[in-house]
């Protein structure tokens, strides 16, 4: 009797499981389908790309990709963009999850004020501070220069990694914080040996999220960097939008190109989230 | 313990010497701006499109120019390029200009995006620079081509090169549906569309995605009805006007003859249906005749250009013009760096490469040009007068786009009257009362 | 414990650095916006004081506006509802499965980590009549519809359109903020549950759910803030297009401001936007968040 009960259960699960594969790979199909579009329009010519977007391109025009390298200066954008968003996640997750410990888990009067005060930070829309912000930097000569690009982006990543944050540490069981406290330790060592490498997933996440914002981000880009050798990689690849036509392919090219080292990120990150996964949790 | 609080002290610390950071660089980049000035003049000249990674020929043609500029006034002029997308380049230029920081050297479109510069005295008067040493007479029709770019006798701009909106049409197409006389006026050109559907081909390609694509055939049809802009932006004429409403009437009649998918085409998808011959016909600016030679290099012997039927010999033109910052502390070499986009060599590119009508009375080389210029030329030259686009010539760029949008949703089936409303109600709330 | 959690010196070291960036480069420039929302200012001309002028042309004669509001609340409520559900199910249904966990969840994040610019040309592109869909479409005999330029309706196609495209980009980032809580939860909890009798399903309702509640009102203001900004698809696929009908705040602001170098304008949609977040996500932190819950 309680073998064929689970038996049964077996097959019914084997039954779920399998119906929730098919929706995941169905799911998967339209989220792969049009990437890989963007690689094959990265390899064909404009003239093709316009009679026959969906045929096979008669020829590999791998010439796209070298003409994108080497037109769009895309190794030195590379270089700018890489600085710009690595320096500016090292500092943000620092800064920010100092101030969301000190807003989730301290105790003081204005706590929730001051996150009233950086979420607001998250619903600025940028391009009403862009005018404001341009001539302030002009003034401070920080227009044009890398630490100019990094100042803003840090800050419009603040809000997001200290939200985010803010949850992870509030989360966080009490009882390791009393312990911790009755061994002795200071309250920044509970923050650099406890809050901050258990808020590990959480590191990841928001990482992940502002590294990828930037790495894309264009106005700002765009208006505060003038300077050829100083570009990022999104204005680059804006180059290939002419004022009458666009030249698809090629800008195809750029774009998969720049999304390579999203993806190295990407992968390194999210492979992080899933060791958490697989520590602390769910067992199915 | 005290080890991590130390920890903490630093990353704060760092991220003031991150700040004061700032300061110092601007000590640097400050000083870096004096030591130019003794030696070689810098300029700076913003420019909408990237000079490297274009394929625009007009565009690669100015990165010639500069660098011919830069290698023959090398230890005297430097001129420094700053390019954006089109996209990006007016919100560029004007943070640059709050911001004190205005580029020596710019393009502009005429007409009110122009406008803008010069109320507030972005752009410098031209004048005196024009007439000093017979500059201004190397033009084509001297004082009268930089009628687009003069405010009050003032010239603000220097054009550098014209484009004329004209009807290419595919010769084998019109051939095989039995039309040998080109439409001279709206039955002819009804008359030729339907002969070409009866003959099984689609009659026109147009752009109603992008939106000035399909204003251009409307700036035309406004036109041949007798349509007044003065009258308009003063506010004597009305949009509800006769002339105006028949004008769109024309263009909900001529829309049969679109491609199908003519409201959802961009201006990319439009001009490659006529480059690979699945349409007869394209009404676009001549800028195209490079983008459809560069595509198809076949097409160019079967693509024939004629003007705009109906208009009386009035023809649509639009230039790219240069303007000088008011404020630039080397206006020499902003000239000198001007005169060399209007010298021959510059102006002989212009034609046999480019594809656009010179400004000057260049002697250039018709063979070496693309066939299709020819014809664009005769166009032009035929022209009683030309005029603006309709999106450029009307009070502001917001009533431009206003036109722009009001004639494509009457493409897409709003009546003629609610769509020409839009317009009215604009120009009632932001023009006239004004 | 407490003692040590009140710590004046150690807040204001761990704020200050954070604060101070976020006075200089956002709190003082959005001030200034807001003052030019009471001018008529160009941007290349001294801003002239007006008042309240900018703001009764918006609310009262501006057309577009009231379609960008209109827009802007649907894509609110489309994404914020969408994203919850979907996000949530992804995300509990790739908790539970152990093969292919890892290729499931990277291939619905990876859009998130792509440019919505590059997206929104790739999904303009697809949804162009004569090279998209609609071509796949005819094979079959079917005519597909103008999906990005039809204006026929309440809220018109081409906005169901892009919210979709919305949904299928980022609801990865839901799928994935909630995995990170999810693995936050004890295994000790569902073991416990397991031996109760409890199924999976039930787990999912009685502990997941309650336990993830802070992260979900995190997500939710995430999304209701992301959606009422939202701006690079938008712009990328259709531009505010046709004739106005998929504007929404953030299209209107940047049309005013940079195409029609109204920039005190723009700044009084700019305050409109930022007062419209501010609301929603203190709704929806009133009425999700309720308590924090202790794991």
């Amino acid at each position: 009797m309680s073998k064929t009960l689970t038996k049964q259960k077996n097959k019914s699960s084997l039954v779920v499981k399998t119906l929730i594969y098919i929706f995941l790979s169905f799911l998967a199909v339209i989220y792969i389908l049009p990437l890989l579009w963007v690689i094959f329009v990265s390899v064909k010519d404009d003239k093709t790309l316009f009679v026959s977007p969906w045929a096979m391109p008669e020829r590999l025009m791998i010439e796209n990709y070298t003409f994108a390298w080497t037109a769009g200066k895309l190794g030195t954008a590379t270089l700018n963009s890489a600085i710009v968003c690595v320096v500016t996640l090292v500092l943000c997750l620092l800064i920010g999850s100092m101030a969301a410990f000190a807003i989730g888990r301290l105790r003081w009067k204005f706590a929730n004020v001051m996150m009233t005060y950086f979420l607001t930070g998250m619903m600025i829309p940028v391009h009403c501070i862009l005018i404001p912000l341009f001539t302030r930097f002009a003034k401070m000569g920080l227009t044009n220069s890398l630490l100019g690009l990094i100042l803003p982006y840090l800050t419009l990543s603040l809000p997001l990694t200290i939200f985010i944050m803010t949850g992870f540490f509030q989360g966080m069981p009490n009882e390791l914080f009393e312990s911790a406290c009755i061994d002795g330790c200071s309250i920044y060592k509970i923050f650099t040996h406890i809050a901050f490498p258990l808020s590990k997933t959480g590191l990841f996440v928001t990482g992940l999220m502002t590294f990828v914002a930037n790495w894309n981000e264009l106005l700002l880009a765009m208006v505060f960097i003038s300077d050829d050798t100083k570009k990022t990689l999104p204005v680059s690849l804006s180059k290939f939008v002419g004022p009458y036509n666009t030249n698809y392919s090629q800008m195809f090219a750029a774009i998969v190109i720049a999304i390579i080292p999203t993806i190295v990120v990407y992968c390194c990150f999210s492979n992080s989230i899933v060791d958490g996964l697989t520590q602390g949790a769910v067992k199915g | 313990m005290k080890k991590k609080l130390l920890s903490v002290i630093l990353s704060v610390a760092m991220v003031a010497s991150l700040l004061v950071g700032c300061g110092g660089s601007a000590g640097t980049s400050a000083s870096g701006k004096a030591s130019s000035d003794g030696g070689v003049q810098e300029i700076t000249w913003m420019f909408w499109d990237d000079l490297d990674a274009t394929e625009d020929l007009i565009s690669k043609g100015y990165k010639e120019t500069v660098d011919r500029f830069n290698k023959d006034y090398e230890g005297v002029y430097h001129v420094t390029p700053i390019t954006t997308n089109l996209e990006e380049y007016y919100p560029k230029l004007n943070a640059m200009v709050a911001a004190g920081e205005t580029p020596d050297c710019f393009i502009v479109s005429p007409g009110p995006n122009l406008d803008v510069y010069v109320d507030p005295g972005v752009a410098a008067d031209l004048t005196s620079y024009l007439k000093a040493d017979g500059w201004m007479d190397t033009f084509n029709g001297g004082e009268g081509a930089f009628s687009q770019q003069t405010y009050d006798g003032k010239i603000y701009a220097v054009p550098l090169n014209i484009a004329a909106a004209c009807v290419f049409y595919n010769t084998e197409m019109f051939a095989s549906a039995g039309i040998t006389e080109m439409p001279t006026d709206w039955d002819g050109m009804l008359a030729a569309c339907q002969k070409l559907q009866d003959a099984g081909y689609t009659p026109i390609t147009i752009s109603a995605g992008t939106a000035w694509c399909l204003s251009m055939l409307a700036g035309y049809l406004c036109d041949s009805e007798g349509v007044d802009l003065d009258a308009l932006n003063s506010g004597k004429a009305s949009w509800l006007d006769s002339n105006v409403v028949s004008a769109a009437n024309k263009m909900v009649e001529i829309s049969k003859y679109f491609q199908p998918t003519a409201a959802g085409d961009t201006n990319d998808v439009a001009t490659a249906n006529f480059y690979n011959e699945e349409a007869a016909m394209l009404i676009q600016g001549s800028w195209a005749i490079a983008q459809i030679n560069g595509a198809n290099p076949d097409f160019e012997q079967k693509c024939g250009v004629f003007a705009f039927p109906g208009t009386g010999g009035r023809v649509i033109a639009k230039s790219d013009s240069l303007a000088m910052s008011a404020n630039t502390k080397n206006p020499e070499a902003v000239i000198a760096f001007m005169k060399y986009f209007t010298d021959d060599t510059a102006q002989k590119y212009t034609a046999e490469v480019g594809g656009k009508i010179p400004v000057t009375k260049v002697e250039y080389d018709a063979s070496k040009a693309p066939a299709q210029l020819a014809y664009v030329m005769d166009v032009f030259g035929n022209a009683k007068s030309t005029f603006g686009f309709y999106n450029e010539s009307l009070a502001s760029t917001e009533a431009g786009s206003t036109f722009d949008d009001a004639m494509v949703s009457i493409y897409l089936g709003t009546p003629v009257e609610e769509g020409l409303q839009t317009v009215e109600d604009f120009y009632k709330n932001n023009v006239w009362n004004k | 414990m407490d003692k040590l959690l009140r710590d004046k010196k150690a807040i204001i070291l761990f704020v200050a650095p954070a604060f101070l960036l976020f006075t200089f480069v956002l709190f003082i420039p959005i001030c200034q916006s807001i003052y030019y929302s009471l001018c008529d200012y160009n941007a290349l001309t001294k801003p002239v004081f007006i008042g309240l002028e900018n703001y009764r042309q918006l609310f009262t004669a501006d057309k577009t506006m009231r379609i960008a509001f209109k827009n802007s609340l649907f894509f609110l409520v489309f994404s914020v509802v969408t994203q919850l559900i979907v996000g949530l199910i992804l995300a509990a249904l790739l908790t539970n499965i152990k093969k292919g966990r890892n290729f499931f969840k990277n291939i619905y994040y990876l859009p998130c980590v792509l440019s919505s610019a590059a997206l929104g040309l790739l999904w303009m592109f697809i949804f162009t009549p004569k090279l998209g869909i609609n071509q796949v479409l005819a094979q079959f005999g079917i005519e597909g519809p103008l999906w990005l330029m039809d204006t026929k309706g309440f809220i018109i196609l081409p906005m169901w359109v892009i919210a979709s495209v919305s949904l299928w980009q980022y609801v990865g980032q839901s799928m994935m903020l909630y995995m990170a809580q999810i693995s936050g939860i004890s295994t000790s909890l569902y073991e416990a549950s397991y031996i109760d009798g409890c199924t999976k399903v039930q787990a999912f309702r009685y502990i997941t759910l309650p336990l993830i509640r802070p992260m979900m009102a995190t997500a939710m203001s995430l999304n209701a803030i992301g959606s009422l900004k939202f701006f690079d698809l938008i712009f990328n696929m259709t531009e505010g297009g046709p004739n106005h009908q998929t504007e929404v705040l953030a299209t209107h602001l940047y049309q005013q401001g940079f195409k029609y170098f109204k920039y005190g304008y723009a700044s009084a949609i700019g305050t409109v936007l930022l007062v419209l977040c501010l609301i929603v996500t203190f709704i929806i932190n009133k009425f999700v968040k309720m308590e924090n819950y202790e794991m």
